[in-house]
């Protein structure tokens, strides 16, 4: 057999609660129990990867012969792969504080109870709430000697209410996702500012489409920093040509105001201990004073693009490792809120997010607002619903005027190429000059 | 001999199973697949997978009780688990798991005998598929092939034991040109109705295409939807507005409006079980599958419902029942989606022609409300396309557009499981950059 160059294995073996309530009724509560392997070995030219279910314990033959397997696949692979070297390690876990594993299946079913009953108010035809937990130990082995260990619990909620009066219909929604134990307790407040929000929206006017500027809530504008900039900054994506950043590294691409980072090493949802190679973790600084100064980077396309750090492979259990963000922010600025809405006079706030998408080699991201406030002469004025924002992302990067210093993060999931993986978002109110905003009023 | 094997395991189950609570159900999954990636237009990946799962769901005294697992040393914890969840749910109403029952004797066309899934088969279709981009300035990018044979049983106390083996080929390509991007894919049961060729082409010229884009105005304007952004936008919101539960629950745009005539005339709906990808005779709990009539001729007819639903509101299953493989707990989803109606030549007059959409998942899936981003939008006109529009960003709501439609192309296009033409509205907003 053909001595591999290199080969990595990646076990996840996980137990996974959901508890689902619809309108009060307690739909479903369940574990599931997985256990699933992926092998990357390279050949002469390429990857060869092998996915194995069951993986349990296996003997140094079994193991063999999954390599002889994946050398096989990598026979028909053509291209030259490099992996840099890099620092291998493995950071400390967070202290859990309450560990949700040790709490009841029954006791958390009427935690998430609470919270759904809390957004039953006057005006709500329908509420609905669902838990997820999932508990992971993840063993990761090399050709080279490393050697990791980590389990890891995420658990959170989410919880939405739909209120109607007359023909109009419209929802609200809250979630909390995290790293560091149970967080069911004491939410009622979340179901009922989901509700309240979803009364309020029902008087609220479609937005008026056009070009004007904006102020950018935390979690939107954290949404702007994921889609817009971290993707674009995914080495992979740079590397095979689709990034509008490409080849930009050194130049200023932003206002200077504007610094982005990516750092796995926070204990926010997206945190992890070593990245999905062995690598260690490492903060990496995006975009600084206005400067593209890193790219997110894998083993392989750190040596073949350059200009930044390794240690942002990810992967879900059982599938290959990408290039991906983990804790994406824009860092705080010196202005306040007040000033920032005071600087607008003339535009729309723009708050929380229905989620966003990009095409990063095109250039062009599309996000939309759960809601948001006109602001006229410099003050906040009516509500306004279903408003969204596209734009160029190297243009917006520009137009982004103010960073105020109150920066919030929000958890939540990413999708790319078929995976999701956890991670957080965020950045403090930001003014974006000639926004071009999408609505229908 | 596996076969044999899992078949004693699922009697198994069944057999403790009934012993524990008043039925049990199994479903099982099992499947094998290879995959290339393509990195720019080189192969840097090659894999394969095996896959294996079961579903176990309980019902005791009306309560319902789920679990799942990969690993076949651990199915008596996975019923176990099922068991102590019914204990926790809400009871409801419950006349049982379906019953034996003569099925129609029909080949539904899901399995390829000549589908094999290995690397040289896998290869040629990358091959082909980078012959039908060559020839053009656009650079591929990224790409994918990929070759899957899949096995499901589903089968319940009362006797039920329905399998059915599917297989399936994939292709994707992406290009650039610049900073105009182009992306095209297609997938079939069968490798041999899968294009790469075709699928090659369509991503460069795309990209090709798109490259001196010029700015739009913002305005009202005509707008055509391919079949592509179509099924985007019926995807994030029109389908699920249809589930019976989300209908009962008064979350849906069709609340109180089973009967009405709300939607186009020309706007046939409906769920075809025997043809296409999706097809099966029985649904993922085992019920009967039937044909369903969404929308007729703009009157909304019928909705889906699984079993737990129907009998939660008093209604008969439609046999609407799917799985996400043996994780997922059944519920409502679709076989094969098709839209119909009269059709005509729809490309003749000036329009706005959308390619595809970035960021139909963002559409407000209650109101139907949405704003998105144009991809390889153009100016279509004489029944083609004139020149590329730069960047566009159309604003509309899905319910308002479905219920005044200028017209349906002639052709549709298979999109997996649904299979929609290409629709052409009036007087929708455009803001341009």
């Amino acid at each position: 057999m053909e001595e591999p160059g290199y080969y990595d294995i990646r076990h996840v073996k996980g137990i996974s609660t959901s508890i689902e309530i619809d309108n009060g009724v307690l739909e479903s509560a369940t574990n599931s129990f997985s256990d699933t392997a992926i092998m990357r070995v390279l050949g002469r030219r390429g990857w060869g990867i092998v996915t194995i279910e069951n993986f349990g314990i296996k003997t140094k033959k079994e193991i063999n012969e999954y390599i002889a397997l994946a050398m096989r696949y990598a026979s028909v692979t053509e291209e030259e792969v490099t992996l840099a070297d890099c620092r291998s390690g493995i950071l400390p876990m967070p202290k859990i504080k309450e560990d949700p594993r040790g709490v009841s299946l029954e006791e958390k079913c009427e935690l998430l109870s609470g919270i759904e009953r809390a957004a039953k108010i006057e005006g709500i035809i329908n509420t609905r709430a669902n838990y997820t937990e999932g508990t992971g130990t993840v063993n990761f082995t090399d050709s080279s000697g490393n050697e990791y260990s980590y389990e890891i619990c995420r658990s959170g909620y989410s919880v939405s209410a739909v209120a109607k009066k007359g023909d109009v219909m419209q929802a609200g929604r809250e979630s909390e996702h995290n790293i560091l134990g149970l967080n069911l307790r004491h939410k009622e407040n979340k179901g009922l500012s989901a509700a309240e929000r979803a009364v309020k929206l029902l008087d609220a006017k479609p937005a008026k489409g056009g070009i004007m500027d904006a102020v950018l809530d935390q979690e939107l504008a954290g949404v702007f920093a994921h889609e817009a900039v971290g993707h674009a900054s995914e080495g992979d994506l740079v590397k095979e040509g689709v990034s509008v950043l490409k080849g930009m590294n050194g130049q200023k691409i932003a206002n200077s105001i504007i610094n982005v980072v990516d750092d796995p090493t926070l204990h926010e949802f997206g945190f992890m201990p070593v990245d999905a190679e062995g690598v260690l973790p490492v903060r990496t600084e995006i975009i600084k004073n206005g400067v593209l100064n890193a790219f997110l980077h894998n083993r392989q396309t750190l040596a073949a693009v350059g200009n930044g750090d390794a240690g942002h492979a990810r992967g879900q259990a059982g599938d290959v490792p990408l290039v991906r963000m983990s804790n994406t922010f824009i860092e705080n600025g010196d202005s306040s809120y007040d000033e920032i809405i005071a600087e607008c006079r003339d535009g729309i706030l723009l708050k929380g997010s229905r989620g966003g998408q990009v095409d990063p080699g095109r250039g062009v991201f599309q996000f939309n607002a759960e809601y948001g406030y006109v602001i006229k002469d410099g003050e906040l004025s009516g509500m306004v619903r279903d408003v969204s924002l596209t734009g160029d992302i190297l243009k917006t990067l520009h137009n982004i005027a103010l960073c105020a210093d109150d920066r919030i993060m929000n958890p939540g999931y990413c999708g790319k190429s078929g995976q999701s993986v956890p991670v957080t978002d965020g950045s403090p109110h930001i003014l974006l000059r000639s926004a071009v905003i999408g609505g229908q009023g | 001999m596996i076969i044999m094997d899992n078949v004693a395991l699922i009697d198994d189950i069944l057999r403790k199973g009934a012993a524990l609570a008043d039925e049990a159900e199994v479903f099982f999954s099992s499947g094998k697949g290879i995959s290339l990636e393509l990195k720019g237009k080189l192969i840097g990946e090659a894999g394969g997978s095996e896959s294996w799962g079961i579903g176990i769901r309980v019902i005791k005294d009306g309560k319902i009780g789920c679990s799942s697992t990969n690993d076949p040393d651990c199915w008596d914890k996975c019923l176990e688990s099922a068991v102590s969840s019914a204990k926790l749910s809400t009871p409801q109403n419950w006349e049982g798991l379906p019953q034996p029952c003569s099925l129609p004797d029909k080949n539904l066309d899901v399995f390829d005998k000549d589908l094999s899934c290995d690397l040289s088969s896998a290869t040629d279709l990358i091959e082909r598929m980078l012959a039908g981009a060559s020839g053009t300035d656009a650079d591929i990018v990224g790409g994918s092939a990929s070759l899957s044979q899949g096995k499901t049983i589903i089968a319940n106390t009362n006797g039920v034991f329905y399998s059915i083996e599917k297989t399936g080929a994939g292709i994707s390509m992406e290009t650039i040109s610049k900073t105009s991007t182009g992306y095209e894919f297609d997938s079939s049961s069968h490798i041999g109705r899968i294009d790469p060729e075709k699928t090659g082409h369509e991503a460069a010229s795309l990209a090709v295409f798109s490259k001196e884009g010029k700015e739009i105005e913002t305005g009202i304007y005509d707008v055509i939807l391919s079949p592509v952004a179509v099924c985007q936008l019926i995807g994030s919101v029109l389908l699920p507005a249809l589930s019976g539960k989300n209908v009962n629950a008064k979350r849906s745009f069709f609340d109180g409006k089973l009967g009405c005539g709300c939607m186009d005339t020309n706007l046939n709906l409906y769920d075809d079980p025997e043809n296409g990808m999706g097809s099966a005779l029985r649904d993922s709990e085992g019920v009967p599958t039937r044909r369903i009539d969404f929308i007729k001729a703009g009157v909304v007819s019928e909705f889906s419902y699984d079993l737990k639903t129907a009998y939660r509101y008093n209604e008969k299953s439609t046999g609407s029942a799917v799985r996400a493989g043996a994780g997922g707990a059944p519920a409502i989803g679709t076989h094969n989606i098709y839209l119909d109606g009269k059709r005509e030549d729809i490309f003749d007059e000036k329009a706005v022609y959308a390619h595809t959409v970035v960021g139909a998942h963002t559409a407000n899936g209650i109101t139907g409300d949405f704003s998105v981003e144009l991809s390889n939008a153009a100016w279509m006109e004489n029944g083609e396309k004139q020149s590329p529009i730069r960047s566009a960003m159309l604003s509309g709501n899905v319910f308002e557009m479905l219920k005044d439609i200028d017209g349906m192309s002639q052709e549709s296009r298979v999109l997996g499981t649904v299979i929609v033409p290409a629709l052409r509205f009036s007087g929708l907003s455009v803001v341009g950059n």
